[in-house]
């Protein structure tokens, strides 16, 4: 009886605190943004972001087709994990590190950072799928 | 202690004393009947079967205590920011000079873009110094031949290089699963804990390798 409790109440705490820690985690960080002159979140325009191409490069060369699924590293072929939050709540719970990648990934697919905008649009539509 | 117990204690060591010797006496007697040459072979046979089963063992207690030991936070930290493009490269597969002109070039990292924050870096680098490629221990043959020269790959060190020379490229390159040698933990099952012996590689698609 006791070990069922203890699991039951492990997976809720995976299952509801977990996404709901990282959604507000990716909240926050759209905020964040949106403090530093970013209008209102558009997904739409995320989601096209995400699939433009600059040269070959986008940055589904590396995600991936489907943000629902692994994607692989275009060089390396290292599996990389889904970036949808509802596949993958362990997503954007870092600042550090959300800032990190995209700092990273902007200048190597686009030549140059993303602006504030283009975070909040991305990341509204991935923490939306 | 009673003086009894004491001379027991004696006679049960003279008596095991006694006793190997006669055992080393009677296996002299024993192999002075073949002919020295057959004794040469065996007994360099069983020197070699010897330090092989020694060297595996000690191989196998090795990979355990490697799979068992916890990460250290520097460690995690090594396997956060270094191991998301690629399996975090063991410190120990190269000399302490190539890992200082590695970090010190993450902005342009073998075309891609490495960066990490000054106090990362530095924290990065002192544990690579520390835990890079000895002049003993398990990874001494990686910098065989290489006196200080810094190479950026391990895949171009003199000992790679020839340990994996024979294998074709259809492997490789030809395969999916591969690519390129750099990916050490496509074939190498333990690489990730830093485990490269030849028992536990196996090339996707091709199996294990014999001999
Ligand atoms: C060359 C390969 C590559 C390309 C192209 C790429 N990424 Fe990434 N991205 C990675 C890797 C590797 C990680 C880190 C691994 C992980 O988090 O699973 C990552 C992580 C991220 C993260 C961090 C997610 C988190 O958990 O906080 C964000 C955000 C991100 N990428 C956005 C982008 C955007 C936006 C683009 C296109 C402009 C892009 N990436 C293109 C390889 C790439
Ligand atoms: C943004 C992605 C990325 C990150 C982060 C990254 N690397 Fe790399 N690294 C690469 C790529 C790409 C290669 C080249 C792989 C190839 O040629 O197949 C490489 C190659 C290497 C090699 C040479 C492998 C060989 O061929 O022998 C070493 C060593 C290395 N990286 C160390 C590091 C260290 C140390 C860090 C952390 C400070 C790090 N890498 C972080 C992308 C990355
Ligand atoms: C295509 C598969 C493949 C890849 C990728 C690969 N290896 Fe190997 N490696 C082998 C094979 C096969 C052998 C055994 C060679 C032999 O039989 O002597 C080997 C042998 C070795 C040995 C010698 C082991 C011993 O006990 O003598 C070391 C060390 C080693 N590899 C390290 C690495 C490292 C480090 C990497 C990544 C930078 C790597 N390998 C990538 C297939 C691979």
């Amino acid at each position: 009886m006791k070990p069922g409790l203890v699991l039951l109440c492990g997976m809720l705490v995976v299952n509801v605190w977990l996404p709901a820690h990282a959604q507000s985690s990716a909240a926050k960080q759209i905020k964040g943004w949106q403090s530093q002159g970013a209008a209102a979140a558009d997904p739409q325009q995320g989601k096209l972001l995400w699939f433009s191409k600059h040269g070959v490069r986008s940055c589904s060369s590396c995600h991936g087709a489907s943000p629902l699924e692994a994607g692989q590293h275009a060089k390396t072929r290292k599996p990389i994990k889904p970036m949808a939050l509802s596949k993958n709540p362990a997503r954007f719970t870092s600042q550090r590190k959300t800032e990190k990648w995209f700092r990273r990934n902007c200048k190597w697919t686009w030549g140059r950072e993303c602006t504030a905008q283009e975070k909040v649009d991305i990341l509204s539509w991935l923490s939306s799928q | 202690m009673k003086e009894a117990n004491k001379m027991k204690i004696g006679a049960i060591l003279l008596g095991c004393v006694l006793g190997l010797s006669l055992i080393g006496i009677t296996r002299t007697v024993l192999a002075s009947g073949w002919s020295g040459r057959e004794m040469e072979q065996e007994s360099y046979e069983q020197e070699r079967n010897e330090s092989e089963r020694y060297e595996h063992e000690r191989n196998e207690y090795r990979r355990q205590e490697a799979e068992t030991r916890p990460m250290s936070a520097v460690q995690q930290a090594y396997v956060e920011e270094c191991g998301s493009c690629h399996m975090a490269y063991p410190a120990g597969l190269l000399p302490p000079q190539s890992w200082d002109k590695i970090m010190k070039g993450l902005e342009d990292h073998f075309g891609e873009n490495a960066e990490l924050d000054d106090q990362t870096r530095a924290e990065l680098s002192r544990y690579l110094q520390q835990a890079s490629a000895p002049r003993e221990g398990q990874y001494r043959r990686m910098i065989r031949n290489l006196d200080q020269q810094a190479p950026m790959r391990i895949t171009e060190l003199p000992y790679f290089r020839h340990k994996h020379r024979e294998i074709p490229s259809r492997f490789i390159q030809g395969n999916d699963k591969v690519g390129s040698l750099s990916q050490c933990d496509s074939c190498h099952r333990g690489a990730q804990r830093g485990w490269f012996d030849e028992d536990s590689v196996v090339i996707p698609g091709v199996g294990r390798r014999d001999g």
